[in-house]
């Protein structure tokens, strides 16, 4: 039951990567689609290769075999449309949250003062108002990785590609700019595709959650998440919540029944 | 007998260990003992020479030192070899620096460019850079070309291979993200690995104003007319030891001014640096 249309479909890719060990096979044929203004959460065991999706989706890495089609239409990456933020907040050190921010559409060539205008408005937006001089290094991380996400958003991306991107913070902030992501999610009308190992952020965020078998990757099994609150905390006490954390743990072979 | 409030008992006692004793390690503390140091060195020679201990042909005497310094200070003798000599190093120093690592950030654009003349920078490392100056000298002449050349042979080489490292090392991940934003390979050059090479090339500066001031005093020894280290050959040729040291402590003053030149350059050049020097674990 899901009436938007695919806004990007992953078909048969395969990628392998040829380390010390001979070749590693890291995904398998993997194919998924996403919808417009989905919020599909990506998990699976660790090193199964999400980052590698990423990777390829956002044209770092090129795929052996399969293609990519954006609205229907068969492309070699998302490369420039794509926000991509990762676990490290990658601010640039030497740049100004005001600098920072300005980086994607600098790239883009966009006029200084216009984008300046719309960076402190975005900044006003997000509560960093009085922040625009300051350095990275000043910040704590969770405003870091809130500049990290302002400058994502800025862009206007056709697709959000978070790759863990609150797992470096401690619980109350992660809560915190969940919520802040939520919110501008759907201020902005956007798609995005979460990886996290966090089953309990996949399920609290998610519209639909796609499992990854190990290494090498293939979809297990999509699940969707009905649970009707837009706020990730609320979502934590909706009473479906723990049906779908334990049917998702069940899914990733995580013991959650038996105590030793 | 007092009368002591209470409360007030502990007072005393406190601020007696405040005032204890007189702290050696701190900033006047430190420049005590330095000066002491310094003025005892001096002292001991001077003594030395005075009673026929050492002899005053072989190293010279502070005092003769001393008044050898005026003379040529009234005479404007000094001050006209310093500048020279400190012109030489300063441009040696600039245009080495700006060239090598201009050089080693060009390496960053082509993988297949670096690879292919890495050997011959290694090369070129290992020629002790002193031995061409007799060359430098046939080539440019005795004047303040062939100075600057030697100073720019010494330095350039340093800034590249620091500059073509800290290019290489530069944050893969930046250079993704601004990949995965559209940018071409000039804006992740110019925005994410030219300003994270900065901190590497500034520290080039340091060893980089001693390397061009030697450049500059070796070039001057082999055929010059002028400067510090000219003064210091003739001189030493002459067995007049108290101008060779003149020459010497000049060049050591000069070193030392360079150095601070460099530190505040360092210090304010990069305010997005933590300033990391000023705190030590205590062991």
């Amino acid at each position: 039951m899901q009436p938007a249309p695919v806004q990007l479909s992953v078909r048969g890719v395969q990628k392998s990567f040829h380390g010390k060990a001979g070749e590693v096979r890291v995904l398998d044929d993997l194919s998924f689609e996403i919808f417009d203004r989905d919020f599909v959460s990506i998990i699976g065991p660790s090193g199964c290769g999400k980052t590698t999706i990423f990777n390829i989706i956002a044209g770092l890495v090129e795929a052996d075999t399969g293609a990519l089609h954006f609205h229907g239409a068969e492309v070699e990456s998302l490369r420039g449309r794509v926000g991509y933020m990762m676990q490290k907040d990658l601010l640039f050190p030497w740049r100004t949250v005001l600098g920072n921010v300005l980086l994607g559409l600098e790239t883009r060539g966009v006029d200084r003062v216009e984008a300046e205008g719309k960076a402190r408005e975005y900044l006003k937006n997000f509560g960093l108002a009085g922040f625009e001089n300051a350095y990275p290094r000043t910040l704590s991380g969770g405003m870091r990785q809130r500049v990290a996400l302002i400058r994502t958003l800025i862009m206007d991306p056709d697709i959000l590609l978070l790759d863990e991107p609150f797992s470096a913070l401690d619980y109350q902030t992660r809560l915190y700019l969940e919520g802040v992501l939520k919110e501008a999610v759907e201020t902005y009308h956007k798609t995005v595709i979460l990886v996290t190992h966090d089953i309990d952020e996949a399920v609290a965020l998610s519209k639909r959650v796609v499992v990854l078998s190990g290494r090498p990757a293939r979809v297990k099994v999509v699940h969707d998440i009905d649970i009707a609150t837009t706020s990730p905390i609320a979502a934590r006490s909706d009473s479906r919540f723990s049906g779908y954390f334990h049917t998702l743990c069940a899914e990733l072979d995580i013991q959650t029944e038996r105590v030793a | 007998m007092t009368l002591t409030l209470p409360g007030t008992g502990p007072m005393p006692k406190r601020r007696a260990r405040a005032t204890r004793r007189f702290s050696l390690d701190t900033t006047l503390g430190r420049a005590a003992l330095q000066a002491l140091a310094v003025v005892a060195f001096f002292s001991l020679w001077e003594i030395g020479v005075r009673m026929g201990w050492i002899s005053a042909f072989l190293v010279g005497s502070p005092s003769g030192i001393f008044a050898d310094g005026f003379k040529m200070i009234a005479s404007g003798e000094l001050l006209a070899d310093t500048w020279f000599t400190l012109f030489e190093a300063i441009l040696g120093f600039v245009i080495g620096t700006i060239v090598g690592s201009l050089l080693g950030l060009a390496l960053w654009y082509s993988v297949f460019v670096a690879r292919l003349v890495e050997p011959f920078i290694v090369a070129i490392n290992s020629v002790p850079k002193i031995a061409l100056a007799p060359i430098v000298v046939l080539w440019f002449g005795t004047g303040l070309v062939s100075k600057v050349a030697l100073s720019v042979s010494l330095t350039a080489i340093v800034a590249l291979i620091a500059a073509y490292q800290a290019a290489k090392d530069a944050d893969v991940d930046l250079q993704s993200l601004l990949i995965s934003m559209g940018a071409d390979k000039h804006q992740v050059f110019f925005k994410a690995v030219a300003p994270s090479t900065l901190p590497s090339i500034i520290a080039t500066f340091r060893i980089n104003i001693g390397f061009g001031l030697v450049g500059a005093v070796v070039g001057e020894f082999i055929s010059s007319q002028r400067g510090l280290g000219h003064l210091i050959y003739t001189a030493s040729s002459l067995y007049d030891l108290n101008t060779v040291w003149v020459g010497l402590f000049t060049l050591m003053i000069m070193g030392f001014a360079l150095y601070y030149v460099i530190d505040l350059i360092e210090r304010t050049s990069l305010p997005w640096k933590q300033a990391s020097t000023t705190h030590q674990v205590q062991v």
